[in-house]
């Protein structure tokens, strides 16, 4: 008999996190719920906001609920998982186990990319249903790409939030009070460009601003958001993605070295 | 000489309510961490009148629709602390493993109840102050003075009406698996159906239906006219409509209760619903 390899180990591992979650959902899908409500609410409002002003404006609506709804189901959904580790007591022995935690939340992740793209699709149905037909798109092949890059970027945030979980359970505070806050900041229903100069810099600090502001550019002509187009704007995208990915992998390492050495969760 | 048998123990009405209105806070009502409460009663009025004042600027909706958003959102907001904390109760019982002792215990239920509620209300009270000190500063909304006696009715009616409402739905949740789909629902819904940042006129006739059943339309609708300056006899009516639309969850909750408690008596399963 041979020990598995490192590697196999943690596709093991991953393949097994993506298994559980799957596992978790149909048994109890009422997640799909909060994702949902809240941002078909927020689309449909919207779209009664925007009622007169143009075709493309159901493409605002729709995209802001979509990511909304994306949010709901990627953010919350890995973030509140390792919240449960914590309080069902499995975070100290999955965190102590060979493989190491990260590719367990990646495992998280990759069902929370999909369940989320579910989501977005119920909301887009619902309220094209409203608005009594699809908004028009000039590409719509490119859109339905960017769109999932724009899922991508919000796994980035999912993952940096999951580590957040891992070292204070303050993030759980952050990630309610702070949603709209978020849906300001990266311009979900509204280009970034109409708030106030001094804090798009701040905006940009969150990959799905970029790549939410790629994604009108080429759904919305005429879209005036940063100055640099949306070929600039994937450029940002992929590397405040990769700085996410690093900062999580960072925390998440940290976070085992410090337990490993002192035996204790308790002070994160 | 035989013992006399004890007489059944009821706890007094006031001593119900005090001991639920200080414990349950801490132990049943959701979101009641004190960094949750001061982002409850600050943050999200704030960000949310923010997020939507952009989204009407968006839509060129103008300066009237902006202050009429910025009021609708500010009142809105109080659904976190009195509906959406006060209906986890019933999860949170149930996950403790608690609600099989509160089932049995001889307390008088409509104390028990008013007593979790009374926090909520506080909070529910100041989220709206603070919201409509926000419309007030920030968003240029005229609030005479004049009209702060009338606005001042309004306001604790609303947080009365609303935690009524979330005590109806912590009623309904002891059915289901859990609140959390009852409380989002409710969270958000008002937003659409209650005139909140258009005139329900604006709703299809089925949906204004839906909406005049949900005390946060009367609620807005009542601090929309003392913002105003609405009459007394128009203020009257709508304080009316609030005042009943409480009383009505409240009862519907007393009653909800009641029938879940006798189903659990007699099948001894209430916790594995």
């Amino acid at each position: 008999m041979t020990l598995a390899t490192s590697e196999a180990s943690r596709t093991r591992a991953t393949g097994a996190s993506l298994r559980l979650a799957i596992l978790l959902f149909v048994a109890d899908p009422q997640w799909l719920v909060p994702s949902t409500v809240a941002p078909i609410v927020f689309g449909l409002v919207s779209f009664e906001l925007f009622r007169g002003e143009g075709p493309y404006f159901l493409t605002y609506a729709i995209l802001g609920a979509g990511m909304m709804s994306m949010w709901g189901q990627t953010l919350y959904g890995s973030g509140w998982a390792t919240g449960q580790d914590r309080n069902l007591g499995t975070l100290e022995p999955t965190i102590q186990a060979p493989t190491p935690y990260l590719y367990v939340v990646l495992g998280r992740i990759i069902w929370n990319v999909v369940a989320g793209l579910f989501g977005g699709l119920v909301v887009y149905l619902v309220v094209v249903l409203a608005a009594g037909g699809p908004p028009q798109l000039p590409n719509p092949l490119l859109f339905v790409v960017l769109f999932v890059f724009v899922m991508v970027t919000l796994a980035s945030v999912g993952v940096v939030f999951a580590a957040a979980f891992v070292y204070s359970r303050y993030a759980g505070f952050i990630q309610n009070v702070g949603e709209f806050a978020f849906y300001i900041g990266t311009g979900c229903m509204f280009p970034v460009v109409l708030l106030p100069f001094w804090t798009n810099p701040i905006a940009l600090l969150f990959p799905p601003t970029w790549a939410l502001d790629a994604l009108r550019y080429v759904s919305i002509p005429g879209y005036a958001g940063f100055g640099w187009g949306w070929g600039w704007d994937l450029a940002g995208a992929v590397a405040v993605t990769g700085v996410y990915a690093a900062i999580a992998g960072t925390v998440f390492t940290r976070v085992e070295r410090h337990v490993l050495e002192t035996g204790d969760l308790s002070d994160y | 000489m035989a013992t006399p048998i004890a007489t059944a123990y009821r706890p007094a009405f006031w001593r119900t309510f005090w001991t639920n209105a200080i414990l349950a806070p801490r132990t049943s009502l959701g979101f009641m961490r004190l960094d949750f409460v001061l982002g409850t009663v600050f943050i999200i009025p704030l960000t949310q009148m923010v997020f939507f004042a952009f989204v009407v600027q968006l839509g060129n909706g103008g300066s009237a629709l902006i202050e009429f958003t910025a009021v609708g959102n500010a009142v809105a907001t109080v659904t976190y602390s009195s509906v959406f904390s006060v209906c986890q109760t019933t999860d949170t019982e149930k996950q403790q493993g608690t609600m099989e002792h509160l089932l049995v215990s001889p307390a008088n239920r409509f104390a028990l109840y008013l007593g979790r509620g009374l926090i909520p209300i506080l909070i529910s009270f100041a989220t709206v102050c603070v919201g409509l000190a926000y419309a007030a500063f920030l968003f240029h909304v005229p609030i005479p003075l004049s009209t702060i006696p009338g606005l001042a009715i309004s306001v604790v009616l609303t947080a009365l009406a609303m935690v009524g409402f979330g005590l109806l739905l912590g009623g309904v949740a002891l059915y289901l698996r859990t609140s959390i789909i009852l409380g989002n629902i409710f969270l958000f819904i008002g937003l659409l159906l209650s005139g909140v940042n258009f005139p329900v006129s604006n709703l299809p006739l089925p949906l204004q239906y839906i909406g005049d059943a949900l005390p946060l339309t009367w609620g807005l609708a009542a601090i929309r006219g003392a913002i105003a300056g609405d009459s007394l006899g128009t203020l009257g009516y709508l304080w009316g409509a609030v005042a009943l639309s409480g009383i009505v969850s409240v009862g519907l909750a007393m009653g909800l209760w009641g029938f879940f408690e006798r189903r659990a008596l007699a099948t001894g399963s209430i916790a594995r619903f």
